[in-house]
């Protein structure tokens, strides 16, 4: 009976796989507080960082084929984008970030950084922050 | 089974970043929606053993439109259908309604050498909508100063300061009364060396158009966030509170000045902060601009915030607001009502109107600032 095998060992595939992701999720959720950092281009995710799991502070470039280029620092806790051959330099003014209220947005790049919900005291409850 | 898949399902929300897979990219589009962990993450734990996902799940898109970043979240059935309509409509009125696009409807306006041109329906009822409360805000608002705007380089992010003679130049054709619409053959003529942008207004514009797709859609709770200064919310949040926006702080970009608890409406807030430079004079310059001077609006105000029906109006209100100072501000909205305020002045101290103090509640810097509930 071979598609008895097959369920079978699709079963034991995804018990396997279900027991790799519980060990992974007590692993993350012994590490801290899991506090992601998501990097978007042009609304889509191309970089995900758990800030809380960062020792020591190191920095990459994003660029997007069109000549801007945003330096971004990541530090434990924090990030921010350290460098950038925009204009305004908006995003570079922004300086650190370290809750979901408020992103960091470099419009000429298309480039935003904001990190997941975290309930924080200061910003416990709130839905967004206008200005 | 089924139960199943959907506790891996959850298992691999609470794990995800984007890093850990693929960004699922929809070619030829600028937005993906991607479903919160962080709310699959705070299910109840008796919901989470039975592998039940909320009822409410929320559904983000965040997209580049109108010259800024705008974050959207919806809630509950046909939320991400009503997302992805949005969020093309956004793209399209952006396309509509640009300055610098040479396609945009806008731009052959501009560039009409003052002769009359046929727009669409939509886009005359904006600017007849725009004319409009420009002219009941007199001098504090005016759709044509994008010119003067381009000359501080507050455009294109390159600031510097223009010349006195050079604004003196400009200064005669800022002066939206001299845009033409004609109900007949619906086309607006705008006279030569004049400039048209419908920028105050557009954001507002754009949170009223997205609430009445997302309430058409059946969502029934939705927080759109269309420039961090522009707020329009759908309903009450899925679990029947009011919604509670923090109003940044003019002074500390990374500090708050007070929260407003609302339902549905819009949040408005202008602030010289938001776009300003440095310049040699160690002046600084920002770019919500006096209509009457060509000169950043200096009249004591800091901070605006407008709560109000529609985004519409509240955008619009609160660069004007901005514009007039304190006393006009407060007797424009003793004459005309219809919405509720809260000031910053540059000394520090808040002015409320009876509606927003009731729903304001001071923070951080603010907790101990001096407070005056102003009456109608």
């Amino acid at each position: 009976m071979k598609p008895m095998i097959q369920t079978k060992t699709w079963m034991i595939l995804f018990a396997a796989l279900l027991a790799l992701l519980i060990a992974a999720a007590l692993l993350v959720s012994h590490r801290g507080t899991g506090k992601i950092a998501n990097v978007y281009q042009d609304g889509v995710c191309i970089r995900s960082i758990d800030l809380s799991a960062v020792t020591e502070a190191y920095s990459f470039t994003v660029t997007d084929g069109k000549g801007h280029e945003n330096l971004i620092e990541v530090a434990p806790g924090q990030i921010r984008v350290a460098e950038a051959n925009c204009p305004d330099h908006v995003c570079v003014h922004t300086g650190w970030i370290s809750d979901g209220l408020r992103p960091i947005v470099c419009l000429p790049a298309r480039l935003s950084i904001q990190l997941e919900d975290t309930a924080q005291s200061e910003t416990e409850g709130l839905d967004a922050v206008i200005g | 089974m089924k139960r199943f898949f959907l506790l891996v399902t959850v298992l691999c929300f609470l794990l995800a970043g984007c890093g850990f897979d693929a960004p699922s990219t929809v070619s030829g589009t600028s937005t993906e929606i991607v479903e919160e962990p962080s709310d699959t993450a705070s299910v109840p734990e008796s919901a989470q053993h039975q592998g039940e996902l909320p009822a409410s799940q929320p559904f983000d898109v965040r997209l580049f439109a109108m010259d800024t970043y705008m974050e959207l979240r919806a809630y509950g059935d046909g939320a991400e259908d009503a997302l992805q309509a949005v969020s093309s409509m956004l793209t399209e009125l952006d396309q509509l309604l640009s300055v610098t696009d040479e396609g945009s409807e806008i731009y052959a306006l501009n560039h009409g050498e003052g002769q009359p041109a046929a727009v669409s329906e939509q886009t005359y009822e904006l600017i007849e909508d725009a004319l409009a409360l420009s002219r009941n805000l007199a001098d504090a608002l005016d759709m044509t100063i994008y010119p003067v705007s381009r000359a501080w380089g507050f455009t294109t992010g390159s600031y510097q300061i223009p010349s006195d003679s050079q604004l003196q130049a400009l200064l005669p054709f800022v002066d939206d009364t001299q845009v033409v619409l004609n109900e007949r053959d619906g086309t607006v003529r705008i006279p030569p060396s004049a400039e048209l942008d419908l920028a105050a207004v557009a954001k507002g514009y754009a949170g009223d158009r997205a609430a009445e797709m997302m309430k058409q859609a059946g969502v029934r709770s939705a927080l759109l966030n269309l420039g961090s200064s522009t707020i329009r919310t759908v309903g009450v949040k899925p679990d029947g509170s009011q919604w509670r926006i923090a109003i940044q702080d003019p002074q500390d970009s990374s500090g708050l000045a007070g929260v407003v608890t609302m339902g549905e409406g819009a949040m408005d807030t202008s602030g010289g902060y938001e776009r300003f430079f440095t310049g040699a004079d160690g002046e600084t310059y920002w770019h919500i601009l006096d209509p009457k001077t060509g000169y950043p609006a200096k009249h004591g105000l800091i901070s605006v915030t407008v709560l109000s029906e529609t985004s519409f109006l509240g955008d619009g209100l609160s660069t004007a607001l901005f514009v007039m100072g304190l006393e006009e501000a407060v007797r424009y909205w003793r004459a005309n009502g219809g919405f509720e305020f809260i000031l910053i002045a540059d000394d520090g101290s808040l002015y409320l109107s009876e509606g927003a103090a009731e729903r304001f509640s001071p923070i951080g810097n603010y907790e101990n600032a001096k407070m005056t509930v102003i009456k109608p």
